[in-house]
C-alpha cells in the first residue's frame, strides 16, 4: 500500500506538472458550464411560462433536480468520455516508451501495486475534476434561497454515479494505456471504446425484447442515469464495478506480461 | 554475490545471449565488454530481473532473480541504458520517489537524496526539470538514483555515455571508491575505463563468453609468441586482445 501511494504520488505530481490535468478540468468546466446555463435557461422560459399560463400543478412539480441536474449529470457523464482518455493515454505507455518502466522493474514493488497506485491518482483526477462542478449546485442553493431549493442527497448521489462512472472509464482507459506505447495509440482507442459504451445505447431503442434489454445494460450512461434521478440500483453499482474490476485486472495482467514479450 | 549460469535467451532462432556463466565475488569491479549487440545489455537486464531469461538461472546475493525477485531487487541498483528518467519531474523530486519505492524511510530520505546527488554532483541541478538537463546530466541522475538505498550490487549499463572528460573522470573516481563495499557490474565500449577502474574482465561476442580473466591474466594468455631466447613477447594492450577476441 506504502508503495502503492508512492507511485500515486508520482503520477499525481506529474499531472500538475504537465498542462494536461490543467487543460482537462478547463475544457470539463468550460463545457460543462455551457451546459448548465442551457438547462438553467430553459427551466426559467418553463417557469416563466408555467406562472403566465398560471398553472400552479405543474408549477409544483417543476424541480431542480428533474430539469436540471438529472440532465445536467446525463451531459457531464458524457464529457468525460472525452476527457478520460487524454487523462489515463500517459499512465502506462509513456513509461513503455521512456523506458522508465524498467525503474520499476528492477524495485521492489510489485505490479499490482504499480496499477493500484496508476489508479489511485487517476481517480484523485477524477474527484478533482466532479468537485470543481460542485459549483452548479452550490449555485443555485446560493440563488434559490430556499431550504427545498436543491435536493442535495439527490445531487450528491448524481455525484456518486458520475464517480462510478468516470472510474470504471479511468479503469477502461488504464488497461488500454498498459497496451501499447504511444499515448496517441492509447487515447484513440480508449476514445472510441468509451464512445462505444454510450451510443450502443442509442441501438437499444429500436430493439426489442431481451435484445433491447441486454443492450441498454450494456450502455453506461443508461447506469448513470437511475443515480441522477435519486435512486441506487444494485445492478448500476455491480455494473460499475465490475469493469473497474476487470480493466484492473487486465491491466495487472498487461503490465506483469510486458517483460515476457 | 553474482552468480550466472548457462543464461540463455532467444528471440525465435536469434540466440541473443547464448550459455553465458560467470560469477562474481563481493567487493569485486567486472568490466563487461563486448562489441555493439554482443547481448552485454540483455544479461543485465536478466541479471536485474527485467528481462526472464528462456534457460538459465542468475543468482545475486544467494537468492534466484525469479524465484525471490523481491530479495533480490532490494539489494540491486541499476543503471539501464537510456537512464530510467520522469522527464516532467525535478531532479529532487524524482530522487525522492526512487527512495521511496526501494523502501528508504522517511526520516533517511532526505539525507539519503542529498548524500546521492553529492557523490554524482547533481545538487548543482537538483531543482531542475529534468526534461531541460543535458545529456550528461541525465545519465548523473540516472547513476544517483541507481546509488539511492546503498544497495549491495550495482549493475551499470554504459555509466559514462555522454559525459565529458572531467566528468568520465568523476564517475570513475566514484566507482573505484565504491568498490569493496559494492559489488559492480560496468558495461562500457571505453577500454581505458576498464583498465582503470576494473580489476577482472568479461569479454562476450555473438553471446558468448570469449574471456573471463584479470587484466593481467589476460594479457598474459594473449602475450606474443616466445622469442628464440626464451623471451616472452610484448604485453598485448586490452584494445588488442578485445579486437582478436571479437572479430572472430
Amino acid at each position: 500500500m506504502r508503495n502503492a501511494i508512492a507511485i500515486a504520488k508520482k503520477e499525481l505530481n506529474i499531472y500538475f506538472a504537465t498542462p494536461i490535468a490543467y487543460v482537462m478540468f478547463t475544457l470539463f468546466v468550460v463545457i460543462g458550464s455551457y451546459f448548465f446555463l442551457r438547462l438553467l435557461g430553459a427551466y426559467e422560459q418553463a417557469s416563466m411560462m408555467y406562472m403566465r399560463f398560471n398553472q400552479p400543478d405543474i408549477m409544483n412539480r417543476l424541480n431542480f433536480q428533474d430539469a436540471i441536474f438529472r440532465n445536467l449529470f446525463g451531459n457531464l457523464g458524457v464529457i468525460l468520455i472525452f476527457i478520460v482518455p487524454f487523462l489515463t493515454m500517459r499512465l502506462v505507455a509513456e513509461e513503455k516508451r521512456q523506458k522508465t518502466i524498467e525503474l520499476l522493474y528492477t524495485t521492489p514493488i510489485t505490479p499490482s501495486q504499480i496499477v493500484w497506485g496508476k489508479y489511485l491518482a487517476s481517480l484523485a483526477i477524477l474527484v478533482c475534476a466532479l468537485a470543481l462542478t460542485l459549483t452548479y449546485p452550490l449555485l443555485v442553493q446560493f440563488v434559490a434561497k430556499d431550504a427545498n431549493g436543491v435536493e442535495w442527497r439527490s445531487v450528491l448521489l448524481g455525484y456518486l454515479g458520475l464517480f462510478l462512472m468516470g472510474s470504471a472509464f479511468m479503469a477502461i482507459g488504464l488497461f488500454i494505456s498498459s497496451l501499447t506505447e504511444s499515448q496517441v495509440v492509447a487515447a484513440l482507442i480508449t476514445f472510441v471504446v468509451l464512445l462505444m459504451t454510450w451510443i450502443i445505447g442509442w441501438t437499444a431503442q429500436e430493439a426489442e425484447g431481451w435484445v433491447r434489454d441486454f443492450v441498454t445494460y450494456l450502455a453506461s450512461v443508461s447506469h448513470l442515469d437511475s443515480f441522477s434521478k435519486g435512486t441506487i440500483d444494485l445492478k448500476d453499482i455491480v455494473y460499475f464495478l465490475s469493469i473497474i474490476i476487470l480493466g484492473l485486472f487486465a491491466t495487472n495482467r498487461a503490465v506483469e506480461s510486458h517483460r515476457w514479450s | 554475490m553474482i552468480e550466472v549460469s548457462h543464461l540463455v535467451k532467444s528471440y525465435r532462432d536469434l540466440k541473443a545471449v547464448n550459455d553465458v556463466s560467470f560469477k562474481v565475488e563481493k567487493g569485486e569491479i567486472l568490466g563487461f565488454l563486448g562489441p555493439n549487440g554482443a547481448g552485454k545489455t540483455t544479461t543485465m537486464r536478466m541479471i536485474t530481473g527485467v528481462l526472464p531469461p528462456t534457460s538459465g538461472s542468475a543468482r545475486v546475493a544467494g537468492f534466484d532473480v525469479f524465484e525471490q525477485p523481491m530479495e533480490v531487487k532490494r539489494r540491486i541498483g541499476y543503471l539501464p541504458e537510456t537512464p530510467p528518467v520522469y522527464t516532467d519531474m525535478t531532479v529532487r523530486a524524482f530522487l525522492k520517489f526512487v527512495a521511496e519505492i526501494k523502501g528508504v524511510g522517511r526520516k533517511q530520505r532526505e539525507s539519503e537524496v542529498a548524500k546521492v546527488a553529492a557523490q554524482t554532483n547533481c545538487d548543482k541541478f537538483i531543482h531542475r526539470v529534468i526534461g531541460n538537463l543535458s545529456k550528461g546530466q541525465r545519465q548523473r541522475v540516472g547513476l544517483a538514483q541507481a546509488l539511492l538505498g546503498d544497495p549491495e550490487v550495482l549493475i551499470l549499463d554504459e555509466p559514462t555515455v555522454g559525459l565529458d572528460p572531467a566528468q568520465i573522470i568523476e564517475v570513475r573516481e566514484l566507482i573505484k571508491s565504491l568498490a569493496g563495499k559494492h559489488t559492480i557490474v560496468l558495461s562500457t565500449h571505453i577500454l581505458p575505463e576498464v583498465v582503470a577502474t576494473c580489476q577482472r574482465v568479461l569479454i562476450i561476442s555473438q553471446g558468448k563468453v570469449v574471456a573471463d580473466d584479470t587484466l593481467q591474466g589476460l594479457q598474459k594468455a594473449h602475450a606474443g609468441q616466445a622469442t628464440a631466447d626464451g623471451q616472452i613477447g610484448p604485453m598485448p594492450s586490452l584494445e588488442e586482445i578485445f579486437l582478436k577476441l571479437t572479430s572472430a
